[in-house]
């Protein structure tokens, strides 16, 4: 536990100024982000939303360093970010558990990089794992469990290490809805227990809102920061709170946002005339009657 | 006019089933059917599997036993080729000779030798070429050169290579069984979701950590593979090399049998050969199992 601890203390400040990716093809180099400055707070809790390819995955992964910016730099804690590493946990949208370990296995492997001993690796996983509910599964393999509970170990092996910093790449994607509520609520309470800062990219604008201090929504590729969005709401949050005018509100807001952006993204694939069908009149007749 | 009637028709349907019937209670099933009838009802399928498989064989032998009794000649003749019931006299007469055995365990000797050598070089080899593309662009071009080349053309030069007959049995078996473990290997190595990498270093793994905690396991299944083919491979090249220049040895004891005219030594020879080779296969299966307990394929 105290390496759980010492995250508490830890800052984890993200800085992301003027960003760029760029990438080389025959036909010359294409950008995929293009000068996007987002930046999170030590404790708080961050999303980017935006159309699919706009390259908040790409920016994500320039956090966890996999990428190198062609422009621009990234930093936690002041520090450039030069490839990944345990100060930065990630969660994966396709969980990506190691299929050869146990549940307790994979939420010790970080500490087992670190060269942790046994006992209190041990110590920590059930402690993490209890928080998880997933206490009953630790010696399971994760291809006997759920999509939901191999995201909670998903979470908990990220967090085992004590990152200054917690990344998600859409990670309840590929969820049912009831799930994702539910991983929703764990997360917001594991957060709010180890007070880390929270990187959560998504594509769903409720999701965002309900977990967010502060949203960035991203515009079409190559991809900048288009709108950055505070949310008021108080927490702790109820599931209630999505039917507030205060939620629907901001969801009205990011959701034109974004249509926007993912109009601009299909580019000829839907125009104008494709949306105009939409409201053809079938004169009261049903679409079947019709063919 | 039919569509709507067909909605109309629909709601009364839905309450036709009698409440009465969903009601029914299961009667603690545990203690109405016996844990043996559950037990046989779980596995009908492989039941079936293992009764239908011995009938298989059943039939397979009274074929044999026919053909051999009236010596049929249908294209291929039967006139010389031993009966069940003769194998079976020579293999009780086998059971008591010191000989036979020692053929079989200098055979299993062989293999064990030869496999494990190559197992111990090509997994390795494979891990490292798959993980570092300079030793893969060096070593690859060579081993697709000699990869197509059998093992058992192999024997010439094998016998100008090693100084003693065993050596070069060995050799021969070493190298049957090495390219299915190496490409296999390769396979493996091809196939490690980049992701689970990722996800490693942002535990703070490192390099030598990737390798022993994510390339390796994640290739263990692909290797396995690679270990059972290469054990059949072995098995060939071994009985191969056997028959050409062995003294000793389960193939040199089949091929010696038609020599020296004792026809259902041949047949026992071909038999005991399936049966090893059999064995081996399932030790490796077997072993798998042990090795990766998460892997229920």
């Amino acid at each position: 536990m105290s390496e759980i601890k010492a995250s508490a203390t830890s800052k984890g400040r993200v800085g992301v100024r003027n960003f760029g990716l760029s990438y080389d093809t025959l036909e010359g180099p294409v950008e995929a982000v293009c000068g996007a400055s987002i930046h999170v707070n030590p404790g708080e809790f961050v999303s980017i939303v935006g159309p699919s390819g706009c390259g908040k995955s790409t920016l994500l992964n320039a956090v966890a360093g996999f990428l190198k910016p062609t422009m621009g730099d990234v930093t936690v804690d002041d520090e450039m970010v030069d490839g990944p590493g345990a100060d930065r946990g990630m969660v994966f949208q396709q969980y990506s558990l190691f299929p050869w370990k146990t549940v307790k296995g994979n939420v010790e492997f970080g500490l087992k990089m670190k060269h942790v001993d046994k006992s209190s690796r041990d110590r920590a996983a059930r402690t993490l794992l209890g928080l998880a509910g997933l206490t009953a599964f630790e010696n399971k393999y994760p291809d006997s469990l759920s999509g939901g509970m191999k995201q909670r170990v998903g979470i908990v092996r990220a967090l085992a290490t004590g990152p200054k910093v917690l990344l998600l790449d859409e990670p309840f994607g590929a969820l049912d809805a009831q799930t994702r509520v539910i991983m929703q609520q764990i997360l917001t309470n594991m957060w709010q227990r180890l007070k880390i800062s929270v990187l959560f990219v998504t594509h769903d604008i409720d999701e965002a809102i309900f977990l967010s201090d502060r949203v960035y929504c991203m515009t079409a590729r190559p991809g900048t920061i288009k709108a950055e969005i505070t949310i008021p709401l108080e927490r702790p949050r109820q599931q209630s709170m999505m039917m507030s005018s205060e939620f629907l509100g901001l969801r009205r807001g990011l959701m034109s946002l974004i249509r926007e952006e993912s109009i601009k993204a299909m580019g000829g694939e839907l125009n104008d005339l494709a949306l105009d069908g939409l409201s053809i009149d079938l004169h009261g007749q049903s679409l079947a009657d019709v063919l | 006019m039919r569509r709507e009637q067909q909605v109309s028709a629909e709601p009364e349907l839905a309450v036709e089933p009698s409440p009465t019937r969903e009601v029914e209670p299961l009667t603690n099933p545990p203690q109405l059917l016996s844990y043996a009838r559950r037990w046989l009802l779980l596995n009908r399928g492989g039941l079936r599997a293992a009764f239908v498989g011995a009938i298989s064989l059943l039939l397979f032998l009274l074929a044999w036993h026919l053909l051999t009794r009236y010596r049929v000649v249908f294209f291929v003749r039967f006139t010389n080729v031993p009966s069940p019931a003769a194998v079976y006299e020579s293999l009780t007469r086998a059971m008591h000779d010191s000989k036979f055995f020692m053929h079989v365990m200098l055979s299993c000797r062989r293999i064990l030798f030869g496999f494990s050598l190559a197992a111990v070089i090509a997994v390795p080899l494979g891990l490292v070429m798959g993980r570092f593309k300079l030793a893969h662009e060096i070593l690859f071009p060579v081993t697709e050169v000699l990869r197509p080349i059998p093992a058992i053309a192999w024997v010439p030069m094998a016998i100008m290579l090693w100084p003693t007959n065993e050596q070069s049995i060995i050799f021969i078996t070493f190298l049957g069984s090495f390219f299915p473990i190496l490409v296999n290997t390769l396979h493996g190595m091809s196939l490690v979701d980049p992701v689970l990498v990722r996800a490693s270093q942002c535990l703070g793994a490192r390099e030598a950590s990737i390798f022993r905690e994510v390339y390796f396991p994640a290739s263990l299944p692909h290797i396995f593979t690679g270990l059972t083919v290469g054990m059949g491979v072995a098995w060939v090249s071994l009985i191969a090399a056997e028959m050409i220049s062995g003294q000793y040895g389960i193939g040199y004891f089949t091929w010696e049998a038609y020599s020296l005219v004792q026809y259902p030594d041949i047949a026992l020879g071909m038999i005991c050969i399936g049966v090893l080779g059999l064995a081996s296969s399932a030790l490796i299966r077997g072993l798998g199992r042990v090795v990766m307990p998460w892997n229920r394929t």
